[in-house]
């Protein structure tokens, strides 16, 4: 996985989008982030067709969340 | 505490066994405590998961003791009184219980708090909640309290010591309903901070098991953080009355790492639930589920997509092996950052065709793809203890090990499966031929190795812990 998908699932873990209830707007996730919406969307892209985020929401007004595999996936370095 | 007689607290199941069936009859004596507000508990634990005011009323007052209804009712009378002086209250502190599984962290504390459980012992297991998995699991004497982190974390370190926090204030909520524990038992650096604080705050006994250490996982990595989970890890180890090591060659690294005197460490190494693996299996719908065509020879790994699993010596050796064996196949259970990464691995090796990524599968998913294997591959770089190579034990699947750590505690050599060099795509190459190419071999081995399996229970595990638990309470200190 690249630097940018990485660091996009583990925020949003830490962060606590683990559930639609929970899910974090792309606005804020890249102000979270300091980086450009474009660039957020672009690393949520791969994450979401591998299943590991799922977006919801109308365009514009998006969220993001993350799936169990996410959770799962961005916790895989220790066990 | 509730130990006030001498009795050995593994003695249980031999007085369970002894129990007459006229006394299951008996009618529930004054001194066996119930948990009918357990339901109560759960529907507050929604408000308390939200930020709202714990209720008042949750007293520990009815929960003084470890004995609850479930003892009396299997029980009776006369065993519920002589449990009460020596069941334990165990809180079991784990960033991961099933449904959420990282590693085998997680089969651990299932086995071992099912285990102690069946021993009669009340075991609470503090966890991190996951999708669709209930905040509150009561299967009396065991509960499951799974946690919430409602605030937000900068990293992923950052993040681990807040909820910490929130298991902390689970830790004190459990502790004013059921009274005080026993024990509280914490498995590796991430549940460190909560196990101190609770020690120190309730002046109870802390053991701390190692399933892994920082300085293996990050052997190049002198960054702020991995400095931080080494530092964990030798707090918990010092704070800790007894650590567990769960092999030989683990508990050799704790020693030496942190400088913790041996006679403190035990080793109780993991254990397998052989029940799960009894289950027939179709294999030829498991196999043609995966792409694998009647005649084909499967090789299943299991385990996180990271470094340490050494998932890409394989791939560079399945290459070696379809030169012998052309109608092999290699099948990938699980996830991780690094599955891009072996994905691009496998077609630049030229096996692509031949691998199947499978992510993530469920419990009866993966013990379906183990037992419809040919053999299963552990290859990993490092391996404290490698419990997927026992569950392939248990199934009756040989096993091909890297010679690291608790992996060459388990596998011998060409008797009950075969070891080979780690980090090595020939070594790993050599050993997989050997096994496809001889059925009589595969067939001794997994027969031996089924054999050897048996041994490794969690029954077992939680007996030893149990000594270990009784060493802790005697020797504690709170300076």
């Amino acid at each position: 996985m690249s630097e940018l998908p990485k660091r996009i699932l583990s925020s949003l873990m830490v962060m606590g989008a683990q559930s639609p209830d929970r899910a974090m707007s792309i606005d804020d996730l890249a102000d979270k982030l300091g980086m450009g919406r474009n660039a957020v969307v672009s690393g949520l892209k791969s994450l979401i067709d591998a299943g590991y985020a799922k977006l919801i929401g109308e365009s514009g007004t998006s969220a993001v969340y993350l799936t169990a595999t996410g959770i799962i996936t961005a916790s895989s370095s220790y066990s | 505490m509730w130990l006030v007689t001498p009795i050995s607290i593994t003695k249980i199941a031999v007085f369970n066994s002894m129990i007459h069936q006229d006394e299951l009859a008996t009618a529930a004596p004054a001194g066996c405590l119930n948990d009918s507000t357990a339901d109560d508990f759960t529907a507050a634990e929604a408000d308390v998961r939200r930020g709202l005011p714990a209720q008042e009323e949750q007293s520990k007052a009815n929960y003084s003791s470890p004995v609850s209804a479930w003892h009396r009712d299997v029980l009776g009378h006369n065993a519920c009184r002589i449990l009460e002086t020596i069941a334990m209250r165990i809180f079991m502190l784990s960033w991961e219980y099933p449904p959420r599984i990282i590693g085998g962290l997680a089969r651990h504390a299932e086995g071992l708090s099912k285990a102690l459980a069946s021993l009669g012992h009340e075991v609470h297991v503090v966890t991190l909640d996951f999708p669709g998995a209930p905040y509150e699991e009561a299967e009396a004497p065991l509960y499951v309290h799974r946690v919430a982190v409602d605030l937000p974390a900068p990293t992923f370190h950052t993040w681990v010591l807040l909820f910490n926090h929130f298991f902390e204030k689970r830790v004190g909520q459990l502790a004013k309903k059921y009274g005080s524990p026993d024990i509280v038992h914490v498995h590796d650096w991430l549940t460190v901070p909560a196990g101190v604080a609770s020690k120190h705050l309730m002046r109870v006994p802390l053991v701390m098991t190692f399933h892994s250490m920082e300085s293996l996982r990050s052997s190049s990595s002198r960054s702020p953080e991995s400095a931080m989970v080494g530092g964990l890890e030798w707090w918990g180890s010092y704070e800790a009355a007894k650590v567990i090591a769960v092999s030989e060659w683990m508990k050799l690294e704790v020693v030496s790492q942190f400088k913790v005197p041996p006679s403190k460490v035990a080793e109780i190494p993991n254990a397998v639930d052989m029940a799960k693996f009894e289950k027939t299996v179709d294999v030829e719908a498991t196999r043609m589920k995966w792409n694998v065509q009647p005649g084909e020879k499967l090789i299943t790994a299991v385990g996180r997509l990271t470094s340490q699993k050494g998932f890409d010596y394989l791939i560079r050796a399945l290459a070696g092996v379809q030169k012998s064996i052309p109608d092999s196949k290699l099948l990938v259970v699980g996830d991780g950052y690094m599955r891009g990464e072996l994905e691009a691995l496998a077609k630049s090796e030229g096996v692509a065709a031949r691998t199947t990524f499978t992510g993530f599968l469920n419990e009866g998913d993966l013990v379906d793809a183990i037992k419809s294997s040919d053999m299963l591959a552990v290859p990993s770089r490092f391996e404290p203890f490698g419990i997927i190579a026992l569950e392939a034990m248990a199934a009756g699947v040989p096993v091909v090990v890297s010679r690291v750590g608790g992996l060459a505690e388990i596998v011998e050599d060409d008797v009950d499966g075969l070891v080979m060099d780690p980090n090595s795509p020939h070594s790993i190459a050599k050993a997989t031929i050997r096994l496809l190419s001889d059925r009589a071999l595969a067939s001794r081995l997994a027969a031996r190795a089924k054999e050897k399996v048996k041994a490794y229970t969690w029954e077992h595990s939680a007996a030893k812990t149990l000594e270990v638990y009784e060493a802790a309470i005697g020797e504690a200190r709170y300076e």
